[in-house]
């Protein structure tokens, strides 16, 4: 019985399997909670929080994902496979997956064009990935 | 039944479709021109690009009878709108795109059951919150691939990212695409449009497919 992030991992996949390590899930836990932290600071310009609440929500989504035991090839995945790391829906990872976009685009083309209502809904996704997270750890 | 308003405005055409005439007709252009299979047929080879399909893939995503999508896939191909490739034992099948009507095809196929119904019935129970919305960028301009992101622009004062992304799933799901939402309050619109800047210009100045409203809500 595979499950789907077996199905998702091996050559020419976007996960492969890695041992977890506790050591580097607490790192990522405790990075992403000072960011998430950060990104609530409203003194801070809107890219500023942006990108502390994206990154936080990768460090979270990283961490669930290296909790059983797979490593991710590529950024986007982590986001795609919140369903099966943390039982979560479309109305979470795919507003973290918008954020990815929007990143890239910034990173890439230059191209930042972030309004409030995107901020705090990355910000309340980001979250609620912590709060899930940190139940099960 | 009908209590068609006379337009008193400006228009200087007599009979100017009332609203809800409007509304019906769109809602019935997609009968009005094919059977019901042949939208679904249609749909599925003409709303994205370069997309081609097996009998079966189409059988399986239509939901018709095997004999009524053999039926239209013979017909289409037969005319010249489809092109068929044998890959190994399988047929398969894909808009030709140096057939005469091609393109007017697919504009069709787009602006209605392809595309622009399946959206619209997807913000349906969400609309009375949503000012304007349309479908921008490599779409609505018809440079996409099968693989390109449907751009879709929501103006909405209250609107949030979680509400869209769990309205607009099922649908992606369902199009096998990405739909890329980007939603602004009517403030922030009328900003970016008075500063012009790249934002305004891209959106602005580019072919749009509207789902909800239309340019003049833009430019209040």
């Amino acid at each position: 019985m595979t499950s789907p992030l077996d199905a998702l991992s091996g050559p020419g996949k976007p996960l492969v399997a890695e041992p977890p390590d506790a050591t580097e899930i607490a790192g990522l836990v405790r990075s992403g909670r000072a960011r998430l932290a950060d990104a609530g600071i409203a003194s801070l310009s809107l890219e500023s929080r942006f990108d502390l609440a994206y990154n936080a929500a990768h460090a979270f989504c990283l961490a669930a994902l290296r909790r059983l035991g797979y490593r991710p090839r590529h950024r986007y995945i982590v986001f795609q496979s919140l369903p099966h790391t943390l039982g979560l829906g479309p109305e979470v990872w795919r507003v973290l997956a918008k954020a990815h976009d929007l990143r890239n685009l910034a990173e890439y083309e230059g191209h930042m064009d972030v309004e409030e209502r995107l901020v705090l809904d990355v910000i309340e996704a980001c979250a609620h990935v912590s709060t899930v997270l940190a139940r099960q750890i | 039944m009908g209590n068609i308003m006379p337009d008193m405005g400006t228009h200087s055409r007599q009979h100017r479709v009332s609203e809800a005439a409007a509304l019906y007709a769109s809602a019935n252009l997609s009968d009005a021109l094919f059977t019901t299979t042949q939208q679904r047929v249609l749909a599925s080879l003409f709303s994205a690009p370069g997309r081609s399909a097996t009998v079966s893939e189409l059988i399986h995503s239509t939901g018709a009878g095997s004999g009524a999508v053999q039926r239209e896939l013979a017909r289409l191909a037969g005319s010249g709108l489809l092109v068929v490739e044998q890959v190994g034992n399988q047929k398969h099948y894909r808009a030709n795109p140096d057939s005469p009507i091609h393109d007017e095809l697919a504009s069709i196929v787009r602006k209605t059951f392809g595309l622009a119904s399946p959206l619209r019935a997807a913000l349906a129970p969400m609309a009375g919150r949503i000012h304007a919305a349309f479908v921008y960028g490599s779409v609505a301009k018809r440079s996409d691939s099968a693989a390109s992101d449907i751009d879709l622009m929501l103006v909405s004062d209250d609107l949030t990212y979680p509400d869209v992304m769990a309205t607009l799933h099922p649908l992606m799901e369902r199009l096998g695409r990405e739909i890329s939402p980007t939603i602004f309050t009517r403030d922030e619109l009328r900003k970016r449009i008075r500063d012009g800047g790249s934002f305004a210009v891209r959106i602005l100045q580019q072919p749009k497919l509207w789902l909800i409203g239309s340019e003049h809500d833009l430019a209040a």
